[in-house]
């Protein structure tokens, strides 16, 4: 059950990502993605690559998202 | 961009508990979840963390990436060195030769700590100064 909420939620936030139109609301919309897969990762037992998924996901690449956004336009044109 | 004072106080409260927790999963890496990479990413991110909530005039020179990458070079010159002592003494890549005892103590799992030691050191390393070096860069 727990399974089932954390994949539609994936689902649900993956398109929030795309469709939003502000970047930095996506970046964050994706780490919010990264944090779901280190949750599911736990819930199936799989400790270590939800400690990697937590780390890298949400961390390390976060901030690297975040510094391209501010590197160029945070609007997407339409 | 302006800023608040919130960023600067949250980080640096905050950071040096994340590094503290990349040094724990590094040591104990072989007894719990984590180990040398899932510890050096954490390090880094709280270096990371640190640097973003310093204001942009303070951060020049504030991480000496010359030493950072010479400790880079050097861990993976000591994980080889291991490997390499282990083929001569041992006769295979890596072959334990300190004294194994019982499961659950930290210092009685042979290389595997000092493995995932210099692997921590290495990574923690390497992604400190590749996100740097990107954070400069302007």
């Amino acid at each position: 059950m727990m399974v089932i909420i954390l994949l539609v939620l994936h689902i649900a936030l993956g398109i929030f990502a795309l469709q939003v139109r502000d970047m930095l609301v996506a970046v964050i919309a994706l780490a919010a993605v990264s944090l779901m897969s280190a949750l599911l990762f736990f819930f199936l037992d799989a400790p270590d690559v939800a400690l990697t998924e937590a780390a890298v996901g949400a961390g390390v690449t976060s901030f690297l998202f975040v510094w391209f956004v501010r590197k160029t336009e945070r609007r997407s044109g339409e | 961009m302006n800023r608040t004072g919130i960023l600067q106080v949250v980080s640096r409260k905050l950071a040096p508990f994340v590094v503290l927790f990349g040094f724990y999963l590094v040591s104990y890496g072989h007894l719990t979840p984590g180990g040398g990479f899932q510890g050096g990413v954490v390090i880094a991110a709280g270096v990371i963390l640190l640097l973003l909530g310093q204001p942009p005039e303070r951060l020049e020179g504030l991480v000496n990436v010359r030493l950072f990458g010479l400790v880079e070079t050097v861990s993976l010159l000591l994980f080889l060195g291991a490997g390499i002592i282990g083929i001569i003494l041992g006769g295979a890549f890596l072959q334990v030769l300190l004294p194994t005892g019982s499961a659950g103590r930290i210092t009685d799992a042979g290389f595997i700590f000092i493995l995932n030691v210099v692997i921590g050191m290495k990574v923690g390393a390497g992604i400190t100064v590749i996100c740097y070096r990107l954070f400069m860069e302007s």
